[in-house]
């Protein structure tokens, strides 16, 4: 008998059978080729979210909170009693020396010049030595410092010069004059600021070499009086050494200064005894001239007595501050002290030691300051509108108007739409800060980075917050947060919020969900259990297929046509009497549930007849066998075993509904509302409508915002989708 | 055709009063599809029925015009008549949902409700408004069945969760708990193993002391070991059903009149 030929056998068979094998592997790695890719687009979808939800902000205060408070503090000290005032500071030193119950400070220069006359108070045991001063462990100490640009030290070489000279020289001047030098550290990062901000291509060491002998041009150096004798001592030294230039030096003051300096560009130098502002800064920004900041020496008060003061070397900050603030005699600052009068030394209004002296002994914190206080701030930063808009809407006080004129106000309550602050009651303390915060202090983003910048990139961000924005703050923010959850919608991106738009797409959802899962699953019935198949029926089926593929915006416009205009007065609540037909004009969360419940109907008709359609027909028959009637049977046993498939397709259906932007616009979804919706007869917006927006916006820090809502769709659909899916399960075990 | 009526008049012996349901020159379509062709006959009270015949020879569909089953099919249609208690049941002032109360049915895969064995038992008697007892009514029903020390101390367990056998007992259980008549069997052990098939058998001689019981059987053992009565039918050339010999059990096996039952029932087609 001849073998079989008709079939492979042996190492044909083998190979053949290999070869089968290799084409079911080559089909799996194309599957697990897809899944990756998937996987791939969820992690980038992540990632990109993720990477603008979180991340490093600069934020600036518009208004530093201690500025605001310290000319009340100024004043508060200025007006004590026994108090004398003096811009002289020789005249301060005459009155102290002379008088044994007088305390007073003043520039420790004054001190050094005048030590024989005075004894010098320690404070908190710290004694103003080169060496507290250098580590700060003496409290009151302020910096110095000298602002240029890089325009002026590209184009001036005679102020490059100096400065360059300045910097060499300074600390053989600076503790004659009765500062404190700058440690090594911080001159050579004054130097490295100036020379990158120069552009010259200088190595550290050959500074000294530059020969300043020769050159000739103009210069002017403006500002503080307190750093006037040093630029003195160098500008003297420089014209001994042959520098031709005309120097220009003025004593105006730091604020002047730095005026002169940003704003009328008329110095190419500015000496403060403190820090510049951010209001200053921006100034100059302004007007192109970025400042350089450079630190050349360290500046401390001095706090002293007459010599025949015997009973005291040392003032704690608590002592400090009762002395110049509320006591009469010294035992009410310290009890071991005699129970004679305090008299105080002051230097005048128009010094910035006094600044700089209210600015630290009595630090303020804003929080802590009554609610009256905090009215008048208020009060003297904000225009009369604005406090008007507040005041109705939440007023200040119960019994008096602080910004509205009270016929005014009276009229506007007695109105058919009285204003929330006619009936609220008044504000607390807490919520008077908030709104100084909010109005006034105003902090603001000025810039911010991505997640993966702030984490891999932080050195350059800290580098760029400290050269364009020196008086933000770097921190690191989440943009998703509490209070973004629970805030309503704002046009500020830092105090925006989602809670509007959650509520939005929680109540659009509801009506959708209302609408159209009794009306899919009947409509799934009767095609299912009781349509002949009738053309009529066939047709039916087929169109509702079909009606699955339509892109949403035709719905929108469905709803449009429908739900908005012809139903108005049903949609707006005109017809029950609620809502306000005149401004939602049909274009309600009613109206938007209804479309979004035509737009999935489709969806869960054809999911939910599947699902019955999968139910065994044995049930149906066990069911009738009984004598069930039809419907008894399809109540009892096909719903209950169709429910998790109906159910399933159910959820897929509202992830839709929630996620749904374009028919919302077209039925006329609120692009900018404050007011949380309260019935199915408001405007709204929702989720995706929201995040839709923020990212059109031109401001960055709405992306960020976008980002963290996206990630609150992201949370709400995961946790709707949950729980619906819980509600399936139980159904399921308990077949 | 006549001779085999005639062959059915061998079991008209008995009294009118035993008489429970009867079929007159029934047909039924599936469409323009005829698959069973004139039926006749008489079927006795308290005793069991077989009905056998090879595949496809429509003795399923006979069994399920008895409790007008066959309704659920859209296409389905009968003609001629099936008298209980002297009524058509297809006449058009006949409920099915009625005929279906006194006419029950058990079901070739055991068919258990997705419920408790509880619910499996009480939901027929509670939809047709059972006034008693239900927890007696569950117990004496599962009694009857043969299931209720097997489950006694699980009825909130799922009706999934006993073996073939026993759901199928639940499914008669659930059967009689509506108290019919008849009881129509449809190849009620084919799922199961000869053990739960045993069970099932001792089970239907038990009933017929208070039911009418057909039962579809493709075992002719089966038939022969538990009926009193057994049909056997065949298709014709078109396909479509009839009935070929209807006698007492012991007589159609022993003695049968016609050739192609005595064929069949030596095994030599079907």
């Amino acid at each position: 008998m001849s073998p079989d030929t008709s079939y492979p056998e042996g190492s044909a068979l083998k190979g053949q059978i290999v070869n089968r094998h290799r084409r079911g592997s080559a089909w799996q790695l194309a599957f697990q080729v897809s899944t990756i890719i998937g996987i791939i687009a969820l992690i980038a979808l992540l990632y990109n979210i993720t990477n603008q939800a979180f991340g490093l902000v600069a934020i600036q205060n518009k208004v530093e909170p201690s500025s605001l408070v310290l000319a009340r503090e100024e004043e508060r000290l200025l007006s004590a009693a026994n108090t004398v005032t003096s811009e002289d500071d020789n005249e301060l030193v005459a009155g102290i020396a002379s008088d044994a119950t007088a305390i007073g400070f003043f520039g420790y220069a004054y001190y050094q010049q005048n030590s024989d006359q005075l004894k010098l108070l320690t404070v908190d045991g710290i004694a103003p030595t080169a060496e507290n001063v250098a580590n700060e462990t003496y409290p009151l100490v302020r910096p110095l410092y000298l602002y240029t640009t890089a325009d002026v030290l590209a184009q001036n070489q005679a102020a490059n010069v100096f400065l360059n000279y300045y910097l060499t020289h300074v600390n053989e001047e600076i503790a004659d004059v009765g500062y404190f030098a700058t440690t090594d550290t911080q001159l050579s990062a004054a130097r490295t600021a100036w020379i990158t901000a120069s552009g010259l291509d200088l190595q550290p060491g050959q500074w000294a070499a530059i020969n300043p002998e020769g050159i000739s041009g103009q210069l002017s150096v403006v500002g503080s009086s307190t750093l006037f004798p040093v630029n003195e001592r160098i500008a003297e030294r420089l014209a001994t050494a042959g520098f031709a230039a005309t120097v220009n030096l003025e004593s105006v003051g730091s604020t002047a200064g730095l005026r002169a300096f940003c704003e009328e560009g008329t110095a190419d130098i500015a000496a403060a005894s403190r820090s510049i502002t951010s209001a200053e800064f921006e100034a100059c920004r302004e007007n192109g001239r970025l400042p350089i900041e450079i630190q050349i020496g360290t500046d401390a008060l001095a706090i002293v007595t007459s010599p025949e003061n015997s009973f005291t070397t040392n003032v704690t900050p608590q002592e400090l501050r009762t002395l110049f603030d509320t006591a009469t005699t010294w035992a009410d600052a310290n009890e071991a002290w005699p129970a004679s009068p305090v008299a105080r030394y002051i230097p005048g209004a128009d010094s910035g030691t006094l600044d700089f002296f209210a600015a630290t002994v009595f630090p303020i914190d804003l929080a802590d300051l009554p609610k009256d206080t905090l009215v008048e701030l208020l009060a003297a930063n904000i225009s009369v509108g604005l406090g008007r808009r507040l005041e109705r809407e939440q007023r200040f006080y119960d019994d008096r108007l602080v910004f509205d004129d009270p016929d005014l106000f009276a009229e506007a309550c007695a109105s058919d739409e009285p204003a929330a602050g006619c009936t609220m009651p008044a504000r607390d303390q807490e919520n008077v800060y908030e709104l100084l915060l909010q109005e006034v202090v105003a902090p603001d983003v000025v810039s911010a980075w991505s997640l993966m910048d702030s984490l891999f990139a932080r050195d350059e961000v800290e580098t760029f917050v400290a050269t364009e924005y020196p008086n933000a703050e770097l921190t690191f923010r989440s943009w998703l947060t509490l209070d973004f959850i629970t805030s309503p919608q704002s046009s500020t991106p830092e105090f925006a919020g989602v809670r509007t738009a959650i509520m939005g797409s929680l109540w659009v959802v509801a009506i959708t969900v209302l609408v159209s899962f009794p009306i899919g699953v009947g409509a799934a019935i009767y095609l299912e259990e009781y349509a002949s198949p009738s053309f009529i029926n066939r047709t039916i089926q087929t169109n509702i297929n079909n009606l699955a593929g339509v892109p949403s915006i035709i719905y929108g416009m469905l709803g449009l046509a429908i739900f908005v205009r012809t139903l108005e007065p049903l949609t707006s609540g005109a017809l029950f009497g609620i809502g306000d037909g005149t401004t939602a004009n049909g274009r309600t969360i009613l109206s938007a549930g209804l479309t979004l419940g035509l737009l999935i109907l489709p969806v869960i008709i054809i999911a939910a007849q599947e699902a019955i359609r999968a139910v065994p027909q044995s049930l149906r028959q066990a069911g009738m066998a009984l004598g069930a009637t039809k419907w008894q049977t399809i109540w009892a046993h096909v719903l209950p075993s169709a429910l998790p498939g109906i159910l399933t397709g159910t959820i897929l259906a509202i992830s839709r509904a929630i996620g749904e932007t374009a028919p919302l616009v077209v039925v006329g979804a609120s692009t900018l509302i404050f007011v949380d919706p309260d019935g199915p007869f408001a405007k709204f917006t929702t989720l995706p409508i929201q995040i839709y927006q923020w990212t059109a916006r031109p401001q960055a820090e709405f992306r960020n915002i976008a980002a963290a809502a996206i990630l609150v769709l992201l949370v709400l659909l995961l946790s709707l989708n949950a729980s619906a899916i819980l509600l399936r399960n139980r159904y399921a075990r308990r077949a | 055709m006549q001779g085999e009526l005639n062959m059915s008049s061998t079991v008209t012996g008995f009294a009118n009063g035993n008489l429970a349901v009867e079929a007159r020159n029934m047909h039924v379509f599936y469409g323009s599809f005829r698959a069973v062709k004139d039926v006749s006959l008489k079927i006795k009270t308290h005793a069991i029925t077989a009905f056998i015949g090879p595949s496809g020879c429509g003795k399923s569909t006979v069994l399920r015009s008895f409790n007008r089953m066959n309704d659920l099919v859209a296409t389905a249609r009968v003609e001629g008549e099936i008298l209980y208690h002297g009524n058509n049941i297809y006449s058009n002032d006949v409920d099915p949902v009625e005929i279906r109360r006194r006419i029950g049915m058990v079901f070739q895969k055991p068919n258990p409700f997705p419920k408790t064995i509880y619910e499996n038992v009480a939901w027929g008697a509670r939809i047709n408004s059972y006034k008693g007892d239900m927890d007696e009514l569950v117990e004496n029903s599962l009694r009857q069945a043969a299931l209720w020390n097997e489950v006694k101390d699980k009825l909130q367990e799922s009706g999934y969760s006993l073996s073939g056998g026993q759901q199928q007992r639940l499914c008669i259980a659930r059967t009689i708990a509506v108290k019919p008549d008849i009881i129509l069997m449809d190849e009620p052990t084919s799922a199961l193993d000869p053990v739960a098939t045993l069970r099932i058998e001792e089970l239907i001689q038990e009933l017929k002391k208070n039911y009418t019981i057909i039962i579809v059987t493709h075992n002719m053992q089966q038939a022969a070991r538990a009926s009193d009565f057994t049909a056997f039918y065949n298709m014709d050339e078109d396909r479509a059903g009839y009935l070929v010999e209807y006698s007492g059990t012991n007589e159609l096996f022993t003695n049968p009149k016609n050739e192609l039952t005595e064929q069949y029932i030596t095994g030599r087609f079907g």
